[in-house]
């Protein structure tokens, strides 16, 4: 988390940028009634489409199966076609958002809420498909372990079952990192639609600005932007982000081994994986790339996502562009020297078979495209890049149809060669299933931030002309909670914050827009670390999982599949690395909550004159004493001396 | 200073935040009771049968044996309903003119069987076969429990795959002597860990590994 006192301006963010013109723009867009038309007309066609997936899937539920072209052999069609490339793009989004994150890449922070959210709602849009592909949707939950009259397990041995407990733990995480990230949006969102209310007057019915405010302020959990409270944030916004980047990895092993660890000709193939996973992260970044430009111009965020955002994201589709294409070849090459006749016919039907198309789809909109940003000047242009990227996700789509349609319509004996055709149904559903995203997507528009407002101030300068600092008001009578001080700058605040925390007896806390490294060193919080409790669940769930599988498959449920000993360790570890990963998530979260003693609607910090402006471009210290006796004129006579905007005493 | 949330507030929303968490896992408590309860599947409920036939009366107290009614359970897949004739070998000598009896005699005039209702039941997909049962050792109160103690007969056991599978798995923990076959009050032996294995020898009852393939009852 960079953030020094240092007053240069980043080059990835537009002139004269500050924490207050950032939080106007990008809260303003979701508190403002006006400019929603375009939002209408797109949710029209959002819930249209969604109409169309609710309506294919009762016909689904009714008819069954068999309303789509799955046959047999085919029998993973584009049910799982749809499937793989939704949660590849949610992968890819979670994938770059993290990696970015813990490399501490500078221009993610205007893309990272994009990312993620794409990443979320991919996710719920792939959803869809693990259970209506089943030919009983309703015993879907047989595919998990829990206590259950067959006296049996799921097959551990299967990377079936990875794929169950690897979606579960992705989606964990990926609602983790989304709303982890999303909190100290939420407060600022909470603090300026309270603002707003107090503007609006006091109608006579229910006063819904300030249910609106309220709504924000229960989302954020009272966050109050507390020196303590950021500490333990970062860690577990980090660290969250760490457990998405496994996560990731192992659900695209576990999607790809499904295919790999067969013998079916075009499936067995040890690059598989690699494939798999690079192909998902150009899905995703592509798909990142249009959702970027299209709501950058959407909602004239040129100043936050600047051109030098546009130049990156192409350099990146082409780096994965270049990626991809190595594995293709090498797939292509290995695949020629295998001297193995199946494995010839299969690459043969892949470039010139009934499938073929998709194969081409993958190699002209997927592969080829992204290498004209080898050109510096067509990185520059966003429309280029909106149309790359979709391209490049398009192709993916057909990589997947190729790879799974295509291998599946011919094995080993030439009774099995059957050929599959796409029924209205699959394209109604998937299309359906975008409408989908589109609807979660619209919906999220329409209430929360597309940039994250926190991560972008990091990027700005502080100063800005905002309102005078608050004055106190007139003589309280409640009880004294503490005192507090409001300043300009974050440096003040560390300074006051440790001036405080040597001079007196009170406890000291720090409330800011952004988390402050210097501060936090200040009141002595560097040795405190949430991170053992990520560990310890990570250890809890991996071990849990690995010993569920070990017992059940060696003691308990006892079974030759395929002649694999009963021990497969190797089977475990992947569900086992995403589970562990889950649990470890909610260990760091639970335990940032928990000791930050959140959720807390109502605190004495609120009391602070003009606190709100914490969640916006102000920096506050309070020392409060504990108990009913303590002395403040210590701590007020330090803050006196400092170069304090306002000293208050807060009432209780 | 007022503030957005009143003190009250953080106690709402903890009683709320509680009262969700412990009402989803309530339901799924709830859900999974009902689901594997004797109310849905059957166990311990005697239903309504044209003539109220006591197993009680029949094979506890007048000591007739399983077979002679259900007479092809030692040689086919299913153990046999008896024929009207075989309650008229008796019925057309003793308690000729009872009332309860009248549906047994009209099913003989109108060459009509009665209609039973089923009380043991397994689905379609499970191939079951009595005689391999019988002739190797597994009793009848195994699955249809004490029947001579029946005065309605009602069902004992849910027939849920983990009933089949506990012997399956552990067949010598179950098998009897031929003779204990048709003793409805068989309980295991003292013994029956010396018993068991070398009784599954002599029936030559395959392994554990084989009982439980699921071909064995889904072919």
């Amino acid at each position: 988390m960079p953030s020094g006192a240092s007053e240069t301006v980043s080059p990835f963010l537009g002139a004269g940028q500050t924490y207050d013109s950032i939080g106007s723009t990008l809260a303003g867009i979701p508190l403002s009634a006006r400019g929603w038309s375009r939002w209408w007309i797109a949710m029209a066609a959002a819930v249209a489409l969604t109409g169309v997936l609710v309506v294919s899937l009762g016909v689904l539920f009714y008819e069954g199966v068999a309303i789509w072209g799955n046959n047999i052999p085919v029998t993973w069609a584009l049910d799982i076609v749809s499937y793989d490339w939704w949660i590849g793009i949610a992968c890819g989004g979670l994938l770059v958002s993290g990696v970015f994150l813990l490399l501490d890449v500078a221009w993610r922070s205007a893309l990272n809420r994009i990312s993620e959210t794409m990443a979320l709602l991919a996710a719920a849009a792939a959803a869809v498909y693990p259970i209506i592909h089943l030919g009983r949707p309703w015993f879907f939950y047989w595919n998990l372990p829990y206590p259950n009259s067959f006296a049996l397990w799921p097959q551990f041995r299967s990377p079936l079952f990875w794929d169950a407990f690897d979606i579960l733990s992705f989606l964990g995480l990926a609602a983790g990192v989304f709303y982890v990230g999303l909190l100290p949006d939420l407060a600022t969102l909470r603090d300026r639609a309270w603002e707003r209310s107090k503007d609006d007057g006091r109608p006579d019915g229910i006063d819904w600005p300030l249910l609106r405010a309220q709504l924000y302020g229960i989302a954020a959990l009272g966050w109050r932007g507390s020196a303590v409270h950021w500490h333990r944030w970062v860690q577990a916004y980090r660290t969250l982000a760490l457990l998405g980047v496994v996560t990731v990895v192992a659900l695209q092993v576990g999607a790809s081994v499904m295919f790999a660890g067969t013998s079916e000709p075009g499936w067995h193939d040890t690059l598989l994986p690699v494939t798999y996973l690079a192909g998902a992260v150009l899905s995703g970044v592509g798909m990142l790339c249009v959702l970027t430009v299209v709501l950058r111009h959407a909602f004239h965020l040129e100043t936050l996502i600047t051109e030098r955002h546009v130049q990156r994201l192409a350099l990146v589709l082409l780096g994965l562009a270049l990626v991809n294409i190595y594995c293709e070849t090498t797939t292509g090459f290995v695949g020629a020297l295998s001297g193995d006749s199946f494995e010839h016919a299969a690459q043969l039907r892949r470039v010139a078979g009934p499938a073929a198309w998709s194969f081409w789809m993958l190699v002209t909109a997927g592969l080829l495209p992204p290498l004209l940003f080898a050109i510096p000047r067509l990185r520059a242009s966003p429309a280029v890049l909106a149309w790359v990227g979709g391209a490049a996700a398009a192709g993916i789509w057909g990589d997947h149809y190729a790879l799974i349609v295509g291998s599946l319509q011919h094995d080993f004996l030439p009774s099995a060669a059957h050929g599959s055709r796409i029924t209205v149904f699959e394209w109604s559903t998937f299309a359906g299933s975008a409408g989908l995203f589109l609807l979660l997507l619209l919906l999220f528009l329409r209430a929360l931030p597309i940039v994250s407002m926190m991560e972008s101030r990091q990027l700005a300068t502080r100063t800005g002309a905002g309102p005078e600092p608050a004055r106190p008001g007139a003589g309280h009578r409640a009880p004294i909670w503490g005192v507090a001080a409001e300043f300009a700058t974050e440096a003040d605040m560390a300074y006051a914050a440790a001036s405080l925390r040597s001079g007196c007896r009170l406890r000291v806390d720090a409330y800011s827009p952004v988390p402050s490294p210097t501060t936090a060193a200040a009141l002595g919080l560097h040795s405190h670390s949430i991170r053992g409790f990520a560990l310890g669940g990570f250890v809890l769930g991996a071990g849990g999982t690995f010993g569920v599988c070990t017992y059940a498959t060696v003691h308990d449920y006892v079974f030759n599949i395929g002649g694999r000993p009963d021990f497969s360790w190797q089977s475990f570890v992947v569900p086992s690395l995403s589970f562990g990963s889950l649990v470890a998530g909610m260990g760091v979260v639970g335990a940032m909550l928990v000791f930050n003693r959140l959720p807390r609607l109502n605190h004495p910090a609120f009391n602070i004159p003009g606190i709100a402006r914490a969640s916006a471009d102000r920096f506050f210290v309070a020392a409060h004493g504990m108990g009913e006796e303590f002395d403040l004129k210590p701590a007020e006579t330090i803050l006196s001396a400092l170069p304090a905007l306002s000293v208050h005493q807060v009432p209780r | 200073m007022r503030q957005l949330f009143a003190p009250g507030a953080d106690a709402v929303l903890r009683l709320a935040l509680l009262t969700v968490s412990v009402g989803a896992i309530l339901l799924l408590v709830v859900v999974g009771a009902v689901a594997n309860s004797d109310y849905i599947s059957g166990v311990g409920i005697a239903p309504r049968q044209p003539v109220p036939f006591s197993h009680k009366h029949h094979s506890g107290e007048l000591g007739i044996d399983c077979r002679y009614c259900h007479t092809s359970v030692e040689v086919a897949a299913t153990a046999g309903m008896p024929p009207t004739h075989t309650c008229m070998t008796c019925h057309s000598q003793i308690w000729t003119g009872a009332p309860m009896l009248a549906p047994v005699r009209d099913s003989l005039a109108n060459d009509d069987p009665l209609h039973w209702t089923r009380v043991n039941h397994i689905p379609s997909y499970v191939y079951f076969n009595h005689s391999v049962h019988v002739t190797k050792g597994i009793g009848c109160s195994s699955c249809h429990g004490a029947m001579d103690h029946m005065q309605m007969t009602l069902r004992v056991q849910s027939f849920h795959m983990e009933f089949c599978l506990q012997c399956h798995r552990h067949p010598e923990e179950h098998v009897r002597t031929p003779d204990q076959v048709w003793n409805m009050d068989w309980g295991a032996p003292p013994d029956q860990a010396v018993r068991g294995p070398a009784l599954v020898a002599k029936y030559h009852i395959r392994n554990a590994a084989q009982l439980t393939d699921c071909s064995i009852c889904h072919r």
